[in-house]
């Protein structure tokens, strides 16, 4: 079955609490912009590694994940 | 069987990303990238003026088609190593070329 932008999007929000979340992509590729409090403090490698982690075995399904991470403080700096 | 074939892979992964100080882990070459993200990471090496890496095709190394993940725990391509230590993969390597981070990196880890 075809993943779509919503399914990723309800994947990541299983696993993590997003202040804000958009996710775009045509099945194959996906581009995601997620905002959460959860990445306070962390380098973007250690933000990115939690996205992944939430997404587990899920990941093999997501043939490629662009992401943006960000803390609500520089969403709302944006 | 299996434990030791992926010993052996997380080794061979580590001699290769310690004993050179910049090694790209990428689907295809950087001539020939054979994904998008890939052909990405390629460019943002080229624009830091990076002009002697270790490119590893893990379309053909299954060692790290397989394995690499584990390595930094990481689960996808490409991925950078800078110094031995994972930078991350094309998202985050041109966030910091664009931050002026990535070429910081490059020129630490060859000037010596």
């Amino acid at each position: 079955m075809k993943v779509t932008p919503d399914n990723v999007k309800e994947f990541i929000l299983e696993g993590l609490q997003c202040e804000h979340i958009q996710v775009e992509g045509d099945g194959r590729h996906f581009e995601a912009v997620i905002v959460s409090q959860a990445f306070e403090g962390k380098g973007m490698l250690q933000q990115h590694k939690l996205v992944y982690q939430v997404l587990g075995d899920k990941m093999e399904k997501i043939h490629a994940l662009s992401m943006k991470t960000l803390t609500p403080t520089q969403w709302a700096n944006r | 069987m299996e434990l030791d074939e992926k010993q052996i892979a997380l080794d061979h992964i580590k001699q290769t990303v310690t004993e050179n100080p910049i090694v790209l882990y990428m689907k295809g070459t950087p001539q020939f990238p054979q994904c998008g993200f890939s052909g990405r990471a390629a460019q943002v090496l080229k624009a830091c003026g990076v002009t002697k890496y270790v490119a590893v095709n893990v379309l053909e190394d299954a060692g790290a088609w397989n394995y690499l993940k584990f390595y930094a725990d990481f689960p996808t391509f490409p991925q950078l190593y800078i110094k031995g230590e994972l930078i991350g993969g094309s998202d985050i390597m041109l966030a910091m070329y664009e931050q002026g981070e990535l070429q910081k990196l490059i020129a630490e880890a060859t000037a010596q």
